[in-house]
């Protein structure tokens, strides 16, 4: 972990963090982006990172739907950790899906940025990426 | 119910009747009373009356016994002039009927008859010395007085025709010398003293008795004396009591009638006559007579009738309104008891449709249940389709983008074996979405009776491998409850195995591992516990992804997260319901409830 990764992919389909990689490398070479194929080793990740003190990445796309622990079980976690964490962190849900009893549960998460749904076009992804760096990647 | 209103009414009537019949002896006894007094007062004025009528004769024969007569008085020769005076006076007084003087040898000296109302006449003298008169009179001592009996008056020893009750009184006569020289007989008519006495007071008999209890006047009968003149037909039935007595004045009922009586006995009395300087004069009499009032039945009857009409009247209208009463009363509680018959036979029914009521909601409660199970599965189904089956889709189509723009054959080469995955991919989905498809169509699903526990010996036998390999493991039984269900043997097992394969799969290290089937019967319900000690499950994390699709939540235990998935579509599919209760490091149990 020399370098500090900007974005976190958190999905178990992995073909769909290779596209992703891929599609954000298009967008910046900057850009260092690290992948977790469940909530859980995404949540273990960042519990280390407040232990030690390092920033976290800025973005977070998170799964709704993983094993070991999915998205909502992400989010609860997150929540414990948030009072230790010291940059602002913006967490995308993305989802297959625009399932009204997820869309609305997702409101509840005051943690959560947006909500994206699959698949996330090279377009989506710039308008989200200059909002939180300003074009300043 | 005329019957019962009969029942009702005597109950009310009979009272009353009690009451009214003691108010009617009550009130006759009352009225008895009020005409005893009136007719004991009214006795008592007519014995008065006839008492003082007998005085007065008794005074008028004194004044002749205190006359001084001649010496050896010959009242119709020598004294005749001495008489003369006197004719006058004795022609006077009316009720005189003879006047005659009796010398001491028994013999009339002087007779006097009257003729007539009004005039005497001087008529033949007889020998009267064996007459009782006579005989009591020639006894008498100076200052006594002979008062007679009633009787009819006789001439020549026959009764004189139209008969004439007379009464004589006798009294000594003295001349100048005091020497008696005869006797003073007079007869008085009695004929209006008895018509007076018998003189009905508010019709009431009156009886005039002598000594023997003979009728000597009534006012029930025209001639006095009938026994005198011998008239028995009229003797018999006069006098319709026999409870007369001379022993004591009294007043009694007797068959209705009312009797008072009184007697009059003069015998022994005396009286002074004129100045107190008078010696008092002794009466000597054989009379002893009795003054007796009788009020008919029929007067005490109708006395009563006033009360007796009133009561009969009270009675009537009570009867009547008693029965309009009663009537009514009875007639209101059959139409009441038939409205409560009416009232009950509808709450039957209403109950009966209610029970049916209850029946049908209890259906459609659990055609609901079922209904939104099935829903529920429907929507997971939607779920699985639009989610994972959509993330491969679109994957591909973002693939296929990038091979047409990629020009660079090295990236090619990276690019298309990713489209070898994803179409790998799709195809696992399609044979476990055909796997839960096949579990949803419960068309096909065949119910039989299944015996639990050879069912799960049957399965455990396949793991017998594995079962070996970790000799640690067992397989636990307690079927006391219940051990046969009505089930799809294809479903069962499945689930059975499911249960058996992960309680090996994550059992604990370092421990004798089991899983326990317990059945119990809860809320009248099929229950079947499934225990195992392995290494449990973080709940407060994972509780509401145990039983979705491709849900795993230990990462170093390979699986596919479909078994927990397959085996509450399989108990939902039969609306059987499952619930998991798991602590991480002791163990996990599952409560499967069936349908009733």
């Amino acid at each position: 972990m020399n370098t500090k990764p900007n974005i976190l992919l958190v999905d178990d389909d992995e073909l769909y963090l290779y596209l992703m990689e891929k599609t954000i490398h298009q967008i910046s070479k900057e850009l260092v982006v690290s992948t977790f194929t469940d909530g859980e080793q995404a949540v273990e990740y960042i519990a280390k990172c407040t232990e030690e003190q390092v920033e976290l990445p800025e973005v977070i796309f998170l799964d709704i739907n993983m094993p070991f622990l999915d998205g909502w079980g992400f989010l609860n976690e997150f929540k414990k950790l948030k009072p230790k964490i010291i940059n602002n962190i913006n967490i995308y849900m993305v989802s297959s899906s625009m399932r009204d009893s997820d869309v609305k549960r997702a409101s509840n998460f005051e943690e959560l940025t947006g909500y994206v749904v699959k698949p996330v076009n090279k377009v989506q992804l710039a308008e989200i990426f200059k909002k939180i760096y300003h074009e300043n990647w | 119910m005329w019957k019962k209103v009969f029942k009702m009414f005597i109950g009310l009537y009979v009272p009353l009747f009690v009451l009214t019949l003691f108010l009617y002896y009550s009130q006759k006894a009352k009225q008895i009373e009020n005409i005893t007094e009136r007719q004991i007062r009214a006795n008592t004025m007519k014995k008065v009356s006839f008492e003082e009528k007998c005085h007065s004769f008794l005074r008028n024969t004194n004044y002749w016994a205190s006359l001084k007569y001649p010496k050896n008085f010959d009242p119709l020769e020598e004294h005749s002039s001495f008489l003369r005076s006197y004719l006058e006076l004795i022609e006077y007084i009316t009720i005189y009927d003879q006047f005659r003087f009796i010398d001491l040898e028994g013999k009339e000296i002087f007779r006097a008859e009257r003729v007539g109302n009004d005039s005497i006449v001087i008529s033949a003298l007889q020998n009267k010395n064996h007459h009782p008169y006579v005989k009591a009179g020639l006894q008498l001592k100076r200052n006594q007085i002979y008062l007679s009996q009633i009787s009819l008056n006789r001439e020549n020893g026959v009764i004189e025709k139209p008969y004439k009750p007379v009464i004589r009184t006798v009294a000594p006569i003295f001349d100048n010398e005091q020497n008696q020289i005869g006797l003073v007989v007079i007869n008085f008519k009695m004929k209006n003293v008895l018509d007076q006495m018998k003189s009905t007071v508010e019709d009431k008999n009156v009886y005039l008795l002598d000594e023997d209890y003979r009728v000597i006047s009534s006012s029930t009968i025209t001639e006095d004396l009938p026994y005198e003149s011998g008239n028995e037909n009229s003797i018999d039935g006069i006098l319709n009591t026999e409870a007369i007595t001379h022993i004591r004045d009294s007043t009694f009922v007797e068959n209705g009638h009312i009797w008072s009586q009184q007697s009059i006995n003069l015998n022994g009395a005396t009286f002074t006559f004129g100045s107190i300087s008078n010696l008092p004069t002794e009466i000597v009499t054989p009379s002893n007579w009795l003054l007796a009032l009788e009020i008919p039945r029929t007067i005490v009857k109708s006395e009563l009738q006033p009360v007796f009409k009133s009561l009969l009247t009270f009675n009537i209208i009570s009867i009547i309104s008693l029965l309009t009463l009663c009537y009514i009363f009875q007639k209101k509680k059959v139409q009441k008891e038939l409205f409560y018959k009416e009232l009950e036979s509808k709450n039957i029914l209403l109950n009966r449709s209610k029970d049916l009521l209850e029946e049908n909601n209890v259906m459609v409660n659990e055609m609901n249940n079922s209904l939104e199970i099935r829903n529920k599965q429907l929507s997971d189904f939607n779920y699985l389709i639009s989610h994972n089956l959509r993330s491969p889709v679109t994957s591909m189509s973002v693939i296929v983008e990038m091979i047409q723009k990629e020009k660079n054959p090295e990236v090619l080469h990276q690019l298309l074996p990713k489209l070898d995955k994803v179409a790998k991919s799709i195809t696992n989905l399609t044979e476990d979405i055909n796997d839960y498809l096949s579990i949803l169509d419960t068309k096909e699903i065949i119910i039989i009776d299944i015996d639990l526990q050879e069912l799960i010996l049957e399965v455990k036998n396949k793991f017998t491998e594995t079962l070996l390999d970790n000799s640690g493991f067992e397989v636990l039984l307690n079927l006391e409850a219940w051990d046969h269900i009505s089930y799809s043997k294809f479903y069962l097992q499945s689930i059975v195995h499911n249960f058996i394969s992960n309680a090996i799969k994550y059992k604990r290290d370092n421990v004798d591992s089991h899983i326990q089937f317990e059945s119990a019967i809860e809320n009248k319900q099929k229950v079947l516990y499934v225990r195992d000690n392995g290494i449990g499950l973080n709940l407060e994390r994972h509780g509401d992804n145990v039983f979705k699709l491709y849900k795993r939540f230990h990462r170093n235990i390979s699986g596919k997260g479909m078994g927990l998935f397959l085996v509450k579509s399989q108990l939902e599919a039969l609306n059987a319901t499952i619930t998991i209760d798991s602590k991480v490091g002791q163990g996990t149990t599952f409560k499967l409830i069936f349908e009733k």
